[in-house]
């Protein structure tokens, strides 16, 4: 009987622990209106409403946000990628390598990189760049450029960032919704939380 | 001693050299008219490959240029004679990937990283001849009964196995399952030979030069050992091609295209130069799609296969941008040499110069780079990135 209790105090006691290791690895919630770092940098941001962050990260220095589900809306913070590396985590360093950020990468060559590393990522043929354009970013000159593509589930997607090089780093945010509805319907919430990103 | 074993070795190539055991293809069997689907399972296939088709006519990756699906239709057409041709509809997908496909109700995919492969219209006809072959043969309803039979074996043994759970019994259904795993993809190596077979045989029939059969799976090869050597892998990868996995060894299959080559059609013409006007419009957006795929290796192959016929603007320019992309400086460097020669044969060429003034301005020569970005602005002053390239330039009348 005492085994059998000490039993069951050892499950009650293993279940929470199994919840919070699960609960550290889940989606999370970005409220409104709290500053979080985000892609473990010094970049943060204030969200204007309420986020959802994904627990899958598709690089290391990237973090994921969406608001109705990564395929519809997906915003990617990249936090700093340093010179050799590539934008997100490559299947196969040697069979499939994916293009690298280089410490000569110029910013007007920042969209090319991302649809040299779209195209390779997803073996995909239509993608286009539609604007490139200079902002101010991080309070630095930076990048602001719009592009399309067509992905593998033929669903044609529209997409904008905004980059910037800081001490040899590139920082981007990223926006993919899909051309239809999402889109147009999210743009703004994305402009209003690229908006308060701050560096440092 | 010595002369026993080249005995042995001679008998062994006598029996393994198809050249020696086939003859040349035999002419395609007589055409015989619109075939319906018959049977549950072929109506059933049928209706699948309907339904896809629609979504198909709908996708945004159908290539929509009349001219050059007609192009293609027409060396089907060329290569399986006209009447063959009415059972089939083409779809041409910006896909940059070797491959094209045909189902059983009639519908033909060719991928663009196809059209940017092949050289002439012998090399297409032997591939779109190939894919017709399978849909002669209704190859996709037998694959379909074969499989099928094939899983039912394996699910009766597994039931059986799991009844009498004793080690032997285990063993003899693993050897079940290999062995009729090994017979079913034999039967899909099988089915690639007779589409082989007859898309020879409908090349040795045509006006078409049927030795170009073998030469696009020695292109294939070198393309794929190319990559290889680039990645610093030991083996090339031969299933990475869609086409090539499912289909039997490429070096077998190179020799034996040959040999059942009709000799006699060996100095038929293969349309080298029409296939090239034809591809002339699409070639800076194929090439563009290859190029972006950051496969070094296969890129550069690719180009200088093209440019065996003649370096153009076009592959300067797509070599230039291969080599900017990877960006080592030693890249750089020759990277500024090719957009210098593509903008030697065509100075209109805008995106050269924009390649140009890029790579210059990183390897140390800015005011030479400055003046080719004000070149690229000056040719394409509405480009989508003309703001951010005017940033770069200093402003008139301020030193450098």
């Amino acid at each position: 009987m005492t085994f059998l209790r000490s039993k069951v105090v050892l499950a009650l006691a293993v279940i929470p622990a199994l919840l919070l290791a699960t609960a550290a690895d889940a989606h999370k919630l970005r409220a409104k209106g709290v500053k979080v770092a985000v892609a473990e940098s010094t970049l943060s941001v204030t969200p204007s409403r309420d986020w959802n962050r994904l627990s899958a990260r598709i690089g290391k220095n990237t973090e994921s946000w969406t608001l109705d589900g990564g395929q519809l809306n997906d915003v990617t913070f990249y936090g700093g990628i340093a010179p050799g590396n590539p934008l997100v985590k490559e299947r196969s360093k040697k069979k499939e390598p994916l293009p690298k950020f280089t410490g000569t990468t110029l910013l007007v060559e920042v969209p090319e990189l991302l649809e040299t590393t779209y195209r390779a990522y997803r073996q995909i043929g239509a993608f286009a760049v539609n604007s490139t354009e200079p902002v101010k970013f991080l309070g630095q000159d930076g990048v602001r450029f719009t592009y399309t593509y067509t992905d593998g589930d033929e669903l044609t997607r529209k997409g904008e960032a905004r980059a910037v090089i800081i001490k040899g780093n590139l920082y981007m945010i990223t926006f993919d919704a899909p051309r239809l509805h999402y889109f147009d319907r999210t743009i703004s919430d994305f402009h209003a939380l690229v908006d308060t990103a701050s560096f440092g | 001693m010595k002369r026993y074993g080249a005995a042995i070795v001679s008998a062994w190539a006598a029996t393994m050299a198809i050249p020696a055991a086939a003859q040349i293809a035999p002419l395609p069997p007589p055409y015989v008219g619109a075939y319906q689907p018959q049977g549950v399972d072929e109506i059933g296939i049928w209706r699948e490959d309907d339904e896809a088709e629609r979504k198909l006519a709908a996708s945004t990756l159908v290539i929509q240029d009349e001219k050059l699906t007609f192009y293609v239709r027409r060396v089907l057409c060329d290569t399986v004679g006209t009447d063959r041709c009415k059972s089939v509809r083409i779809y041409i997908l910006r896909e940059p990937t070797f491959n094209a496909t045909m189902v059983a109700n009639g519908t033909m995919r060719v991928y663009s990283g196809l059209l940017l492969r092949l050289r002439n219209e012998a090399e297409l006809g032997a591939i779109l001849g190939h894919e017709f072959g399978h849909y002669e043969q209704r190859h996709s309803v037998n694959d379909f009964k074969a499989r099928r039979a094939a899983t039912d074996i394996l699910m009766w043994g597994a039931l059986l196995a799991s009844m009498a759970p004793s080690y032997d019994v285990r063993r003899s259904y693993g050897n079940l399952e290999l062995s009729i795993y090994g017979g079913f993809f034999r039967y899909n190596r099988d089915q690639e030979r007779e589409a082989d077979l007859l898309g020879i045989g409908y090349l040795n029939k045509s006006a078409l030069r049927p030795h170009a059969a073998s030469d696009v799976w020695r292109n294939v090869m070198g393309e794929i050992e190319a990559s290889a050597r680039v990645k610093g892998l030991k083996k090339p990868n031969f299933n990475a091609i869609a086409f090539t996995a499912s289909h039997p060894p490429e070096a077998e299959r190179a020799a034996m295209m040959a040999a059942l080559a009709d000799p006699a059609g060996r100095s038929r013409e293969d349309g080298a130069d029409r296939y090239r006007e034809a591809m002339a419009a699409w070639l800076p957006i194929f090439l563009e799609d290859q190029v972006k795929l950051n496969d070094f290796g296969a890129s550069e192959y690719l180009i200088q296969s093209l440019a065996e016929s003649g370096w153009t603007a076009t592959l300067w320019f797509a070599r230039g941008e291969l080599y900017r992309l990877r960006g080592h400086p030693r890249d750089l460097v020759n990277a500024a040499e090719f957009y210098q020669s593509a903008v030697q044969l065509d100075p209109a060429l805008a995106n050269a110069h924009r390649g140009l003034g890029l790579s210059l301005l990183k390897t140390a020569r800015p005011s030479e780079g400055q003046a080719s970005l004000r070149k690229y602005l000056e040719l394409k002053p509405e480009a989508s990135d003309a703001g951010m390239i005017r940033l770069m330039l200093p402003k008139e009348g301020a030193p450098n």
